[in-house]
């Protein structure tokens, strides 16, 4: 009996959200579901504490991580991870607002923050990016090099099985 | 003189008092043990805990003569009160059933009408076309009923696949399948987004998206508080099949709810099992 948990994937367009999941799983949907219903669900069984659990992982679209996307879609949700490209401010500015609107409409439940292309950046930029970013956990990854995709999700799947 | 009648005066004052004393000893200890008695009774009266101790089982034997008593005393009062508010608040009570019976009648009077609809195309197209003569010289010469051999020519409805799926969050339940062909999980996902995506385009608020059809293949939701069903079913879908799948889908959900408290939402193997003890006789 594998324990099952939903985990959102919320971000604004064009962050890398849905080649971060292509990284993860071998994805059996195509990807033409975001764009035509604006989610598209995708699974991956990982061992947490000797134990596996199976993630079920909506990768929600939008134009950014509020507005245009059913709120039906993130029901349910046990746990989430908040996008970002490292390269373009405006999908972090805002951050907080969007976990704070999360929070507001959803029970409390973990989450984790990921910057992503993390390959275009030097890592004294990244330094001062990490400062400016809210004290949660989060990752600066790439989907292109696969680097820290699978600790990302191990992390949120740690995370909900407390 | 004067000590005598002195003397004699005292004697008789003894006397008195030694006659009060016998006359009245019992009225004094009487009133002295009463005295206690009241005093003992106020000290019981206004001492919480001690009055709690008489009362209570008294409060507590009335309580459970009300409890089994409370039908026959008030009962008609209830029925009375319950007349009289829906007599005075016809428009309110109507706001609250409208919706709930309306919807139910509405279902109710399509389903009755589809079914004879069924009935009626079914009796013109044999009573009037060639295959309708065959049909009944076969009968005739076969000894089997007619209408068997006219639904022998009808692509029969077959259950391929059900899942039982929790609401908002998309997670299966359990489900049950003739032939395994996706990743049961990721489907229910899927049909849920699909399911929330009609609800939120559609603005339909209230209604639920009832079925999906794509050629000869049907899947047909029926949902429930905490989680919904998914039937896919191949081939010409009848009222009676419906009807047959309905009764089933409620008998299960009776199941469900009975059982609910004993299976969490973990026990896949569980949910699947009632589904294919369920399920597989429509298929029979």
């Amino acid at each position: 009996m594998i324990l099952s948990k939903k985990v959102i994937l919320l971000g604004h367009f064009g962050v890398g959200k849905t080649s971060l999941i292509q990284k993860f799983v071998h994805s059996k949907f195509s990807e033409k579901y975001i764009t035509t219903i604006g989610v598209k669900v995708d699974k991956k069984v990982v061992r947490v504490n000797g134990r596996e659990l199976s993630l079920i992982i909506w990768d929600i679209a939008g134009e950014n991580a509020r507005q245009k996307v059913p709120q039906a879609y993130k029901m349910g949700a046990h746990g989430a991870i908040f996008v970002f490209d490292v390269m373009r401010p405006s999908t972090y500015e805002n951050i907080e607002d969007d976990i704070k609107h999360m929070q507001s409409i959803l029970p409390p439940m973990p989450f984790v923050l990921v910057g992503n292309k993390k390959d275009l950046m030097s890592e004294q930029k990244l330094n001062v990016l990490k400062k400016a970013l809210p004290k949660n956990d989060f990752f600066f990854s790439s989907a292109k090099t696969g680097e820290l995709v699978e600790e990302m999700f191990g992390k949120l799947a740690k995370l909900m099985t407390q | 003189m004067r000590d005598r009648e002195h003397k004699e005066v005292m004697g008789k004052s003894n006397l008195m008092i030694k006659l009060r004393e016998l006359l009245l000893e019992e009225d004094r200890i009487n009133q002295e043990k009463l005295t206690n008695e009241v005093q003992l009774l106020k000290d019981e009266f206004n001492t919480r805990s001690k009055l709690e101790h008489k009362i209570d089982p008294i409060i507590e034997d009335h309580l459970d003569k009300l409890k089994t008593d409370f039908p026959t005393l008030f009962g008609p009062v209830i029925t009375e009160t319950i007349k009289y508010q829906i007599k005075h608040s016809q428009d309110e009570v109507v706001d609250a059933l409208y919706p709930i019976i309306g919807k139910l009648i509405r279902k109710y009077i399509a389903r009755e009408i589809e079914m004879l609809s069924e009935k009626v195309d079914a009796q013109l197209d044999i009573a009037f076309s060639w295959k309708g003569w065959i049909n009944r010289f076969k009968a005739w010469f076969s000894g089997s009923k007619e209408t068997d051999i006219v639904f022998q020519g009808v692509a029969e409805p077959v259950i391929e696949e059900i899942f039982v799926i929790e609401q908002n969050s998309g997670l299966l339940y359990g489900s049950y399948s003739r032939n395994k062909t996706m990743d049961q999980d990721m489907i229910a996902g899927m049909l849920t987004a699909i399911k929330s995506f009609v609800v939120e385009a559609f603005k339909s608020g209230e209604q639920e998206l009832e079925s999906i059809e794509y050629e000869s293949y049907h899947i047909l939701f029926k949902s429930f508080k905490k989680y919904f069903l998914a039937v896919a079913v191949s081939g010409t879908i009848t009222a009676s099949f419906k009807d047959k799948l309905d009764g089933t889908v409620l008998n299960f959900a009776n199941k469900l709810r009975k059982q609910a408290q004993e299976v969490n939402n973990t026990d896949t193997d569980v949910f699947s099992g009632y589904l294919e003890q369920y399920f597989k006789e429509i298929n029979k």
